[in-house]
């Protein structure tokens, strides 16, 4: 996005009302766009009572789709690292959405894999590639696995089936589908209000070329010496929270039914055997 | 950082929206996802490296936060049997 900042500050200084009445123009077309693409996420989110509407899904989709590329090619002008950057936000864009449509876990975490590739190929792309590299590394190759591990520990029934045969009833029917949509959607357009309206420093090419020349080297002799104790402190973080799963995961809990009559929930717990 | 924006709009509207369990979490790991490119952009407008240094120990976070999280949902599976956050009403004031 900095790159659109730049450009779009770039292209109109000369005079002041100008820009802010582009700047109003933009930010009005985001909300419609952002709106567009809210009813298609609440349309394809899953229901129980309206099994099927797709099609409506995919269209409203795509109609915001090809309105935000407008809006980007607008903004942007032709340069190709610009139109990369524009597919590469498309897909992960898409990808989220789709994680979050698709009735089955496993699936989500696939699109979930291409969100994490689409934002490190964008992160490569602006010279931070140590972050790009490290996210590959430990999102799609660590995170992700643990995921699929708890994914095939935890459901085997739906994984032949048709797409909504034997879906879990919790899987099928999303949870106020119509809230959720529009805290997300009043949130995110908050956020974008604040950053599109305030001052942001203009883009520096040199500088930015000047950061990622030595950008592992540079990153590292920041985090050795500035912040030096904020890195102690994750790892401190990282093994209380191996610590704290391993304590929790290690123990041998009965299922509910088993305590009917019996003990009051918390106890079950704490009363319970080691494997 | 619009589109971090959007796709940490998205994470907010999987998190409250799915009931699944695993969902929620790869919903906040989303909006990781969304909060990461912020850093990364606005520490490249701001001509340093202390963006990427916030991104990475956002990566931290991240993992800390699927390891725990999933340890949780593991249990609550042996538990339940299901994964529906729903089935954990009780659990409410």
């Amino acid at each position: 996005m900095s790159q659109v900042d730049a450009k779009r500050r770039a292209c109109s200084v000369d005079t002041e009302s100008e820009r802010t009445t582009l700047t109003d123009t933009l930010v009005y077309l985001a909300y419609a766009v952002a709106a567009l693409g809210a009813a298609g996420i609440y349309v394809g989110l899953p229901k129980d009572s309206r099994p099927d509407r797709r099609g409506l899904f995919y269209i409203l989709l795509a109609v915001a789709a090809g309105v935000f590329c407008l809006v980007m090619h607008d903004i942007l002008g032709e340069s190709a690292n610009h139109v990369a950057f524009v597919i590469l936000s498309l897909f992960a864009l898409g990808g989220a959405i789709r994680m979050i449509t698709h009735p089955k876990p496993v699936y989500s975490a696939v699109y979930f894999i291409i969100v994490i590739l689409s934002t490190s190929a964008m992160l490569i792309m602006v010279g931070a590639e140590f972050l790009g590299m490290v996210l590959v590394a430990v999102y799609a190759g660590a995170i992700l696995v643990t995921y699929a591990f708890v994914i095939m520990l935890s459901q085997q029934s739906t994984m032949h089936s048709e797409r909504f045969r034997t879906a879990f009833d919790y899987d099928r029917a999303s949870r106020e589908p119509a809230w959720s949509v529009i805290a997300g959607f009043v949130l995110s357009a908050t956020i974008a209000g604040i950053i599109v309206n305030r001052e942001w420093p203009a883009y520096n090419a040199a500088r930015a070329a000047a950061l990622s020349e030595h950008n592992t080297l540079g990153l590292g002799t920041l985090l050795m010496t500035d912040m030096a104790v904020s890195v102690e402190l994750a790892a401190i973080l990282l093994l209380v929270a191996m610590i704290g799963a391993i304590a929790i995961a290690r123990k041998r809990i009965p299922h509910d039914d088993a305590f009917v009559g019996g003990k009051p929930l918390g106890e079950a717990g704490r009363n319970a055997a080691p494997y | 950082m619009l589109v971090g924006a959007l796709i940490f709009g998205i994470g907010v509207i999987g998190f409250i929206a799915r009931r699944n369990m695993i969902v929620m979490f790869l919903s906040t790991e989303i909006m990781f996802q969304g909060v990461l490119i912020n850093l990364v952009a606005m520490g490249l407008l701001h001509g340093n490296l202390k963006g990427q240094a916030m991104g990475l120990f956002v990566l931290v976070i991240a993992a800390v936060e699927a390891g725990l999280g999933l340890a949780i949902v593991v249990m609550m599976y042996r538990r339940r049997g299901n994964l529906d956050a729903e089935s954990w009403r009780s659990m409410r004031g």
